[in-house]
């Protein structure tokens, strides 16, 4: 074999392995997708949205405790999360911009985008679980919202920086006043991409559970009292596909469907959004 | 209806009623083009941006099969075959036509790896004749003195200009018969240009070399055949004395004069 | 003034994050005092963790946080690699989009459902082949190193397609093979932001809870092979901190989330500052 005959041949085998490793990382996810959907859907059931949490064995057992549990964890880490993100985002790119100061803060958000979810539940236990006496949705929602100011920030950022310096201009030789300028101009420019950071913002805390297993806990009761622990998906798939009793594994399937659909339809929502943005230009 | 000279001596190359429609295109990006290559010379392609000189230059060596989905028509002849042709051995064309591009893309390794990459890509493992050649090619580049005592350091520490005539050493190191210049100095000073002017004057004694540039009087200076393309069309080609003192075509002297750009 | 009133407010926002992860440390700090003066280096080097006995010494559960990391690592760089290659150089358009959009769905997918499919399906497969459980280091490495591969692959792609086009070109213009260009110019160019990518990877393997959960065992005692149920740090965390019922329990329990946070803090700080810096000053 002539070097050139052994480069082109090596070449087809790095390529044939490249490839391989596609369909290997392909194959993992027809293969969860596919559990969880066949498993999933075979679990579903109308009880599941009427009847809250109960004891293995009852036959009136399903999730709505759960599922109200999760909205309300994530619309209040929402509601934390999201303004001082948009916030704090703002400050980078349109006040901060270069400084040490804004990259400083760039760069610690940026690692704490990949630090470890359950540390940050510890911290919650330290500051609100602790004083407080017991485990309650404050503190669930005040870890989640924790985990989720780094997301916003950092797409808000990124996003408000692509809106061109000439449409801030404008808006300053009419005589407009900075925040009016960015609240008119800048947000409205960014807004798909605004969006689109927030709706991931929520998918990444949606999928949590780390941090919730000592904040807000989990139990099998329905309720929307902010000062008790409060049930969630994440926390009910643990605890149910751990425990031997086939019902509630069952149910465990079906809560796991459940969120995983939701969690790709924000991304796909997401996605959707940024893509309609672009063509519009 | 364009006016091309007919070249008597010997050509590298002969393209024949060549159309090139890239991918997804409503139209061919190079229509119907006829020229011949003269051996041992240099042509300069010139015209407005976006006629198309880079496209056909990019056809010489098949630079465009790398972005799958683009078609050519036609035929373009070198040594005694058609390389459009399906069965054409990319990789062996590539090492008979050489190409510089219009910034300098030294790779990330050493002055001596750069210039040696070719040859050992060709399978060449001698220590000695690898030594030998890199010198050669970094000699007929017109940049021997200046690295010959730093030759494993890394090639991003050199200038721009200095980087070009790393990569003309590097194309010429394995001895190619037809060299593709793309705009080759449109990212360097006016001195480091005058150099690789100088270099490729030069080079013409060994390989036949074709060159795109934007600028009329580089081509002037440079090219002993020059051809006008515009919206895809090949317009004139001609002994560039004679074309730029007294165009055949009018849309020539309209460019000439600078009546567009 | 309203104008300044905004200002403060962003500002305020921003310097929150500092606040916040300063707050973070000082905090865990402050709470695993107790378990440090008690129990010194030892909480470290130790093999015992006796809760009944009020004894606390976290090996075991440190070993475990690297052994199964390492195995994920090892597992899931080849293949991350392969399909980052995949991906910026092999695929047409269609597929890469294809591809790039499972990839994405893949790391979108949370951890728990990992962990959940980890102990249904593949633990099973383990007990079949090499008998004993199924649960224990190597199920955790396996489904550690899944949970990773998409975002490795995904940041490993991004790295190599910042070379240039006009740099592979030059390298295909001298008769170059896709293998040629690949690992003679891409990789040594992206090679910052690809260790970055593999390094960042790395520390958030470390801190990852919910898909090692399911299928580590949480036995504390280091494990005598790789089938053996076992625990780490996040395991430990998620199954006990519910259940601490002294505060020295809780202090070694703080002990341990401050260890991992460190350890991942440490690791993630590395990729960031030293290689994806370079890559952005080389580009």
């Amino acid at each position: 074999m002539t070097a050139v005959q052994k480069r082109v041949f090596i070449n087809k085998i790095a390529l044939a392995f490249s490839t391989l490793s596609a369909l290997i990382a392909l194959g993992f996810l027809f293969w969860i997708l596919g559990v969880l959907v066949m498993k999933g859907i075979s679990a579903l059931n109308w009880n599941i949205f009427i009847f809250e949490g109960a004891p293995p064995g009852y036959a009136e057992s399903g999730l709505k405790h759960a599922l109200v549990g999760q909205a309300i964890l994530i619309g209040m880490a929402t509601a934390i999360g999201v303004p001082l993100g948009i916030l704090a985002g703002t400050y980078l790119s349109e006040y901060g911009k270069n400084s040490k100061l804004a990259h400083s803060i760039r760069d610690i958000s940026d690692i704490m985008m990949s630090a470890p979810s359950i540390v940050i539940g510890a911290f919650v236990y330290a500051v609100v679980v602790m004083p407080m006496g017991h485990f309650s949705a404050w503190a669930g929602a005040i870890a989640l919202g924790i985990i989720m100011i780094p997301v916003i920030l950092r797409t808000t950022d990124d996003m408000l920086q692509l809106v061109p310096g000439e449409l801030r201009e404008a808006a300053f030789a009419l005589g407009a006043p900075k925040y009016k300028v960015i609240l008119s101009v800048v947000y409205r420019g960014a807004k798909a991409g605004i969006l689109t950071g927030v709706l991931l913002g929520i998918a990444r805390v949606g999928g949590e559970t780390a941090p919730l297993l000592f904040t807000s806990f989990n139990d099998n009761f329905f309720t929307t009292d902010l000062n008790e622990a409060m049930p969630s998906l994440t926390v009910t798939i643990f605890n149910y596909a751990t425990s031997p009793y086939e019902d509630w594994q069952q149910l465990g399937w079906a809560a796991a469907f459940i969120l995983s659909m939701f969690i790709l339809g924000l991304n796909i929502l997401g996605r959707l959004i940024l893509l309609a943005g672009k063509k519009r230009k | 209806m364009a006016s091309i000279i007919d070249i008597k001596e010997e050509c590298s190359l002969h393209v024949r009623n060549f159309e090139f429609t890239y991918k997804g295109a409503a139209a061919p990006s190079l229509k119907k083009i006829t020229m011949p290559i003269a051996k041992h010379s240099i042509t300069a392609l010139i015209g407005p941006s976006g006629c198309g000189k880079t496209t056909l230059l990019r056809s010489f060596n098949r630079m465009h099969d790398l972005y799958p989905g683009n078609s050519y028509n036609g035929e373009i002849e070198f040594e005694g075959r058609n390389i459009l042709s399906a069965k054409e051995d990319l990789i062996h064309l590539r090492t008979k036509i050489g190409m510089i591009f219009q910034k300098p893309t030294a790779f990330p390794m050493s002055i001596f790896d750069n210039v040696a990459y070719g040859m050992r890509l060709q399978g060449i493992k001698n220590k000695t004749e690898l030594a030998d050649r890199v010198e050669k090619a970094l000699k007929d580049a017109a940049i021997w003195k200046e690295v010959s005592d730093r030759l494993k350091h890394d090639a991003n520490g050199l200038s721009g200009g200095q980087q070009q005539r790393l990569c003309i050493a590097r194309a010429i190191a394995v001895e190619p018969e037809v060299l593709l210049f793309d705009e080759p100095t449109s990212a360097l000073d006016p001195i480091s240009t005058q150099g690789i002017e100088r270099l490729v004057i030069e080079l013409k004694e060994r390989v036949s070399i074709i060159i795109v540039t934007h600028n009329m009087q580089q081509a002037a200076r440079v090219s002993d055949y020059t051809g006008f393309m515009y919206l895809g069309e090949l317009i004139e080609l001609g002994e560039t004395e004679k074309l730029f003192v007294t165009p055949k075509e009018k849309l020539t002297q309209e460019y000439i004069t600078g009546k567009f750009g | 003034m309203i104008d300044k009133l905004f200002f403060n407010f962003t500002r305020l926002s921003a310097l929150l994050i500092l606040i916040i992860v300063a707050w973070i440390f000082v905090v865990l700090f402050n709470h695993s005092l107790e378990a440090m003066h008690t129990f010194g280096l030892d909480f470290i080097t130790k093999d015992e963790w006796a809760p009944n006995l009020d004894k606390f010494g976290a090996y075991a559960a440190i070993l475990g946080s690297i052994i199964s990391t390492t195995l994920a690592m090892l597992l899931a760089v080849p293949i991350a690699i392969g399909v980052a290659i995949f991906l910026s150089e092999i695929a047409h358009d269609k597929i890469k989009g294809f591809f790039g959009i499972s990839v994405e769905l893949l790391a979108a997918i949370p951890s728990v459902i990992y962990g959940m499919w980890g102990l249904f399906y593949f633990v099973p497969i383990i007990r079949d082949i090499f008998g004993g459980l199924g649960i224990g280091l190597l199920a955790a490495g396996i489904v550690l190193a899944i949970m990773v591969l998409p975002f490795m692959a995904a940041v490993t792609r991004d790295a190599m397609n910042t070379t240039p086009d006009i740099l592979k070109e030059s390298a295909y213009a001298l008769g170059g093979t896709q293998w040629d260009v690949i690992k003679d110019i891409i990789i040594p160019y992206a090679k910052a932001g690809i260790i970055g990518s593999l390094i960042l990877a790395l520390g958030r393997a470390i801190g990852e809870t919910m898909a090692v959960t399911f299928v580590m065992g949480n036995v504390h005692k280091v494990p005598g092979s790789i089938l053996d149920p076992t625990t780490s740090i996040p395991v430990t965390l998620a199954n006990e901190f519910s259940e601490a019922d002294s505060s020295l329990y809780f202090s070694s329990l703080f002990g341990l989330a401050l260890t991992l946070l460190v350890m991942s803090f440490v690791v993630i700080a590395i990729a960031k500052f030293y290689f994806l810096r370079k890559a952005r000053r080389a580009s």
